[in-house]
């Protein structure tokens, strides 16, 4: 991968590269063949589909792509082509590159935290009546998962396409041999059952504390639970107490309670979730299904059990006022149409296939991402123990801000954690030096505001 | 050679030549250099982000004014001396391990081109791979720290807070000195046989020889690979990004990690031109001063010497 050498400089060329065809007028198009000009404005497609590839399933995505195109083909008589994009960073690229020319796939799977910015763009089409219709009305969708789809109830540009809600897993052996019998409910509780879980080389909790995403997520969920939403109309709140409070919180599993093992300083998501498929860990905090393959695969296959996090937070008997019990955000991937096609039609029907009941169980079965399709969850919480905890969970997520500032909000929280690494490992992070980096953050979230309210 | 003896020579040698020929690759460059190149410079002047991508020529104009967030609103200028003194610094360590692999594996010996291949494997390893291997190692109980741990250290973490730096620059060394070794051996292979049979019957001894035949011999070749290795360690993303990831830690938040988490993760193109346009002035300080310094003009060259 000689090419990554340079990333940004490609990238820049890229984008450089299809201003320039933007500016030649975006003439020619490579629009479908034989577009249906004089056919009632029903075109025949084909569709393309831009989709992540699935790291962990490439011969059964290969064999998804393969499923979808017949029954569509059958259905519309059109074909789909499907592309794949490798990372977040790549999906970027590409929407950016797609949103300056004009040009590119007619659907895009957007994951929820990014589908903010891709709205701002303008560049998806927005559901109104005639849309939400197409795709089966808003009632088919578990409530929740429209959390993310736009701004408010009338502009929305992303139908819910998977639901992938963060949870906790615990080793059900380890708790009986601690004589604890289910999951903790609340932040304290769960630090309690850590310390008792903590010995003979186990660990209570595993936490990937050098993830990219994850220590923004802990932050966002015990801001919630304090009745912070770190986003309160034109106000950025990341100078707020409640922030401090939960990097403390956050940084104290290791730090204070010492219930993390300390080389979890240097650990993302999957290396935690290692140790916690070794039995070096008794519980995996900020999961998700996504973590069924490894686990299935380790020596703890009959032991894991999923349950949301708690929803108290750390310090509290009960959910202080103004709180909210906030475990999870709204998780997952939707769809949307963009703007520029000219198979709009074509591309709702695709929409209407992928997010129907049968094609959401499917979807589950070969992937483990589960349904946003209200019908095909309920069948899985009465059929399936251990997806249902996960599915109760993404029932009661909460949405994350949606303003196309949230990549800066997301980006300087993150950066917090990164930069107090060094005092983390070094076993605490003063209280001060949080503060101080806070209130950067603050600042360039605030400015990120202030530029998407103009 | 009088002055204007040397004027005349060169106009005699541009009148005449059928420069059209070279219209083809000027077309190139244009396309592939400069088109870019305007419009990064264009894009630096706008406040492009996420609300004016879709209609960028409309983008709001700001002037300079990206320009001036980039130098007092951003982490630009501590980000212009870690990319400075990580280019330099790698530049310096590797110089000497590429000299000396270089002198080992010039003269022939039994098994040399095994050697010479060996030597080349960390420079044609794709920096992503680099990057990925060197980051499983360094892990707080990768093989590193495992391989410490049987004399009694305490590796420690290298992959966050000040030692990111020197992680950094190891890695970078690593991957890099065979550039300098390449370089060098290349510098060697012209040097006169009969410049060390000379050396050689004037009695000289092998630290005479080096110091007085070959050394000055590379200091040609060395100059070049000197100031394209720094340039590239400047410009090197993959490994700062594979190795510590995006948000960088702070003494790693080389130059082009700021670009890229300014225009691809916040979306700010505009901000996000500036920089790299700021970056390109900065390394074209050194290259300028290089081109000035041996003034790519071959004729004259082989007069002086």
């Amino acid at each position: 991968m000689a090419a990554t050498r340079r990333a940004t400089t490609w990238a820049a060329i890229a984008a450089a590269a299809a201003l320039a065809l933007a500016g030649c007028g975006g003439g020619g198009g490579s629009g479908g063949s034989g577009s249906g000009a004089g056919n009632g404005g029903g075109s025949t497609g084909p569709i393309n589909v831009l989709v992540g590839a699935s790291a962990q399933y490439p011969e059964q995505q290969k064999e998804w792509f393969t499923h979808i195109k017949d029954v569509f083909k059958q259905r519309t008589g059109a074909d789909v082509n499907f592309e794949t994009f490798a990372s977040a960073a790549d999906e970027q690229t590409r929407i950016q590159t797609a949103v300056v020319s004009g040009e590119g796939p007619d659907v895009y799977s957007l994951g929820t935290t990014f589908t903010p910015v891709a709205y701002s763009t303008g560049a998806f089409t927005k559901l109104g009546p005639a849309e939400w219709t197409a795709v089966g009305g808003k009632d088919r969708f578990t409530p929740a998962t429209l959390a993310m789809s736009g701004p408010n109830d009338t502009d929305q540009v992303g139908v819910p396409f998977l639901s992938r809600p963060f949870v906790m897993a615990y080793n059900k052996a380890l708790f009986q041999q601690a004589g604890l019998s289910g999951p903790p409910t609340t932040w304290d509780q769960l630090v309690e059952y850590g310390k008792k879980l903590t010995k003979d080389g186990v660990h209570g909790v595993a936490v990937g504390y050098a993830d990219n995403y994850d220590p923004w997520k802990f932050v966002w969920m015990y801001a919630n639970q304090y009745g912070n939403p770190l986003i309160d109309g034109k106000q950025v709140r990341l100078d707020d107490p409640t922030v401090v409070r939960a990097y403390q919180e956050y940084f104290g599993l290791l730090t204070e309670d010492k219930i993390v093992n300390p080389e979890a300083v240097g650990w993302s998501n999957p290396q935690a979730l290692a140790s916690f498929a070794a039995g070096k860990s008794a519980m995996m905090l900020m999961t998700t299904p996504t973590s069924i393959p490894t686990l299935d695969a380790s020596p703890i296959a009959d032991q894991y059990v999923y349950a949301p996090m708690p929803a108290v937070p750390p310090g509290e008997a009960a959910l202080p006022a103004g709180g909210r019990p906030a475990t999870t955000i709204v998780s997952g991937d939707n769809i949307a149409v963009a703007d520029y096609s000219r198979n709009k039609d074509l591309a709702f029907k695709f929409v209407e296939l992928v997010t129907s009941e049968a094609e959401q169980a499917h979807y589950t079965s070969v992937f483990g991402d589960l349904p946003a399709n209200a019908a095909a969850a309920t069948t899985i919480i009465n059929s399936n123990a251990k997806l249902a905890p996960i599915i109760e969970a993404g029932k009661g997520a909460v949405a994350t801000p949606f303003t196309g500032a949230w990549s800066e909000v997301q980006l300087a929280l993150t950066n917090v954690a990164v930069q107090s690494r060094p005092e983390l490992a070094a076993g605490a992070v003063p209280q001060g030096a949080i503060a101080g980096r806070l209130a950067e953050a603050q600042q360039a979230a605030q400015q990120a505001l202030d530029r998407a309210g103009q | 050679m009088p002055a204007g003896a040397v004027r005349q020579a060169r106009k005699a040698g541009t009148t005449g030549r059928p420069l059209w020929l070279m219209a083809p690759g000027g077309l190139l460059i244009a396309l592939v250099i400069l088109v870019p190149a305007v419009l990064a410079l264009w894009m630096s002047l706008l406040q492009l982000d996420q609300y004016s991508l879709r209609t960028w020529l409309s983008a709001p104009f700001v002037g300079l004014g990206n320009y001036v967030e980039a130098f007092v609103g951003s982490r630009l200028l501590h980000s212009v001396w870690v990319s400075v003194a990580f280019g330099v610094l790698t530049t310096l360590l590797t110089l000497p391990i590429g000299v000396a692999a270089a002198l080992a594996a010039h003269n022939a010996f039994r098994g040399r081109a095994l050697v010479r291949s060996v030597f080349l494997i960390p420079y044609v390893l794709p920096s992503f791979v680099t990057a990925t291997i060197w980051r499983t190692l360094l892990q707080p109980s990768g093989a590193v720290n495992e391989s410490l741990s049987w004399f009694g250290i305490d590796g420690g973490l290298w992959l966050i807070g000040d030692r990111s730096f020197w992680t950094l620059v190891l890695v970078d060394t690593w991957a890099a000195w065979p550039f300098i070794y390449l370089l060098a051996l290349a510098g060697l292979q012209v040097i006169d046989r009969e410049a060390h049979e000379a050396a050689a019957l004037d009695g000289a001894s092998w630290s005479q020889k080096l110091r007085y035949v070959v050394l000055p011999y590379l200091r040609g070749p060395l100059a070049l690979a000197v100031i394209i290795a720094t340039l590239s360690h400047i410009n090197n993303f993959t490994l700062p990004y594979v190795l510590f990831g995006s948000p960088a830690p702070r003494p790693v938040e080389v130059l082009p990690m700021l670009t890229y988490t300014t225009s691809f993760q916040t979306v700010r193109f505009g901000l996000g031109s500036a920089m790299a346009i700021l970056s390109v002035v900065l390394i074209a300080i050194p290259l300028f001063i290089y081109l000035r310094a041996v003034r790519l003009d071959t004729g004259n060259r082989a007069g002086e010497r």
